[in-house]
């Protein structure tokens, strides 16, 4: 074992000081912020609007959307029948030490008929990034990280759009687990790059596919650390900065109760105005699962959030699926059905050294590569 | 050593190994019916996790309907592929998984979750099969595989030809019946009820009459065991 937990063990009883210190210290600023967003809701609209503005920018306030900021919204009813769908991705990243190099994008999906009695459908879509235009860049520089994040983004909503142009009894509630801005657009530097751009339109195309099939989608955000609602009740307030450090977590996990919902809200990002002009602006708003520490970030698009029954699809439906494993089932599965794992990667790794082999190329991993797994065992630790 | 002709279709062509004989008075009644065979032909059932000359463990994860049966045959590459080590289905466990015990645990499961979990998700599951002969490239060889098949080698289940090319010998029943701490009796009357199941229904009888003959030739001298088995082909 190479961490020496006789050194750690100090800065462990200091860690948990401080998480007690500052758990104590921002509960007592909640009913402050509470009160605020309370005021912040009497403002006049063009006031408030006025002092969002002048905000500082790094702060990004949340704006308001037609729903008072601190209304809370109980449960509706959950429709009888509730066609619940659900993507979620993984990658191999390429590994330039490894025997070749490419990557991989997995994209694990389920359909689940709520009410129908019937075992839901999943589906696994697994594609091998090879060619020179998957590798590299329009700049002529190996592909990154973002880049494939985007791409893998851009592939669970295209299956969330093909399961959901198939037909339905009953609405339709597609979920990602994820916030519903492509992140890597998101990044001013990296939203000015071609590969980027021609993500993001795919990505696009997808939600308008999606707005067409009349989804309600949403992206679920689990234990959100966000604090967009906390700017704007300190940006409203007479002395901005003072709820510095909060989070809409916190503010919610004491304002609403279990199963209810907060606000809509209209995302503050830069990059939703490029979602709004295509008619998919993003609002979002915080929910109480009835999970313990069950306060969730929920986003939608506008065509979801100004529609009474898809609201409640989506509010509703959510809640139900939270119900059993704390987070929607559906996504749970759709991750189990995307995740490669180590046992999956080797597998992979010796098909493609056979295949290398057998056109006549050594499928050598590099000597870096050999070391780590002749030390591979000693690199685990439990702690 | 023995070899049965994979292509040959009448049985007769092997040779018993040495101390496999023994006399026979017994036989075996046709069962009303008979499970599981015929529901996991040909199909991947599992990667091959540790193995020895007698036999070879495998894991995967696999929906409740794929799952492979006891009494099942199997085969596994070994030698590069140059052979195919044929394993008796002696055991099948589930593993643990922390997402059934988590819906085990809360609430009553929507019927659609529960479907979910016993028909769709993949289970981690583990199997462990008796090496009972192998398969040279040319013809079934009733003894003990040269070598083992290697880590992650495929398992898959014998389809209904060669559940039948290899059963037309009997000369696998000295490695079951050899074999230590298993439960033979009952694992070789599954294996009987399947393999009939893998003929045609004017030949099950007939098939389970001569593998209860060979039984009683080789139990001759332990008919509690002979008793217990053709209790077992019964039900």
């Amino acid at each position: 074992m190479s961490l020496d937990l006789r050194q750690v063990l100090p800065q462990v009883e200091q860690l948990g000081q401080e998480a007690a210190r500052r758990s104590a210290e921002t509960a007592a600023r909640l009913p402050q912020a509470i009160q605020m967003l309370s005021e912040a809701a009497q403002l006049d609209p063009e006031e408030l609007r006025r002092r969002i503005e002048h905000a500082p920018p790094t702060t990004q306030p949340a704006r308001p959307t037609d729903e008072p900021i601190d209304e809370i919204f109980p449960l509706p009813a959950h429709p009888p029948r509730l066609r619940v769908l659900a993507a979620d991705g993984s990658q191999v990243y390429p590994d330039r030490h490894g025997a070749a190099f490419f990557y991989v994008v997995n994209v694990g999906s389920i359909a689940l008929a709520h009410g129908s009695g019937l075992a839901p459908q999943v589906h696994t879509r697994s594609r091998l990034h090879f060619t020179d235009d998957d590798l590299e860049d329009t700049r002529g520089h190996p592909v990154d990280s973002h880049l494939i994040n985007a791409r893998r983004d851009a592939a669970e909503l295209e299956e969330l759009a093909r399961l959901a142009s198939e037909r339905a009894d009953g609405p339709t509630l597609a979920l990602l687990d994820n916030g519903l801005l492509l992140w890597a657009a998101s990044q001013e530097q990296k939203a000015a790059r071609p590969d980027v751009q021609r993500v993001l339109q795919a990505y696009l195309h997808a939600l308008d596919q999606l707005q067409a099939a009349g989804a309600a989608l949403a992206g679920y955000i689990s234990r959100p650390r966000s604090a967009h609602v906390v700017a704007l009740a300190d940006a409203a307030g007479a002395y901005p900065g003072v709820l510095h450090g909060l989070t809409d977590r916190l503010l919610f996990g004491r304002r609403l109760s279990p199963l209810h919902r907060s606000a809509r809200f209209r995302h503050p990002a830069k990059i939703n105005e490029v979602f709004a002009e295509r008619g998919h602006e993003v609002h979002f708003f915080y929910l109480h699962t009835g999970a313990q520490d069950g306060i969730a970030r929920v986003e939608v698009p506008a065509w979801v959030a100004e529609d009474p029954d898809r609201m409640a699809a989506v509010h509703a439906g959510l809640v139900e699926q939270c119900r059993l494993t704390g987070i929607p089932y559906p996504l749970v599965r759709a991750h189990e059905l995307a995740l490669v794992g180590q046992d999956d990667r080797r597998a992979l790794e010796t098909l493609v050294q056979a295949a290398l082999i057998r056109h006549g190329i050594p499928g050598l991993l590099s000597q870096k590569a050999q070391t780590k797994r002749w030390t591979g065992r000693r690199r685990r630790h439990r702690i | 050593m023995t070899r049965d002709s994979s292509s040959a279709k009448e049985p007769g062509l092997s040779r018993r190994p040495e101390g496999s004989e023994g006399g026979g008075r017994s036989s075996a009644p046709a069962p009303s019916q008979a499970l599981g065979a015929g529901s996991d032909e040909g199909r991947l059932i599992g990667r091959v996790t540790r193995c020895n000359i007698q036999g070879f463990a495998g894991g995967i994860r696999l929906t409740e309907p794929d799952l492979p049966t006891f009494g099942g045959l199997c085969r596994a590459p070994a030698q590069s592929g140059r052979s195919q080590v044929i394993g008796l289905i002696y055991d099948i466990s589930i593993e643990d998984d922390d997402l059934a015990r988590q819906l085990a645990a809360s609430d009553v499961p929507q019927d659609e979750v529960r479907l979910d979990q016993q028909f769709v998700r993949p289970i981690p599951i583990e199997i462990r099969a008796l090496s009972v002969g192998y398969h040279d490239g040319e013809s079934y060889i009733y003894d003990l595989p040269p070598q083992p098949p290697t880590t992650l080698a495929d398992i898959h289940s014998l389809t209904s030809p060669e559940v039948r090319r290899f059963t037309e010998s009997f000369d696998f029943l000295p490695l079951v019946l050899t074999a230590q701490q298993l439960p033979t009796d009952s694992l070789l009357a599954a294996s009987f009820r399947q393999a009939a199941l893998a003929r045609p229904e004017s030949e099950r009888r007939a098939f389970l009459v001569s593998a209860g003959r060979e039984c009683a030739r080789l139990l001759a001298r332990d008919l509690a065991r002979l008793n217990n088995l053709v209790r077992s082909l019964q039900t």
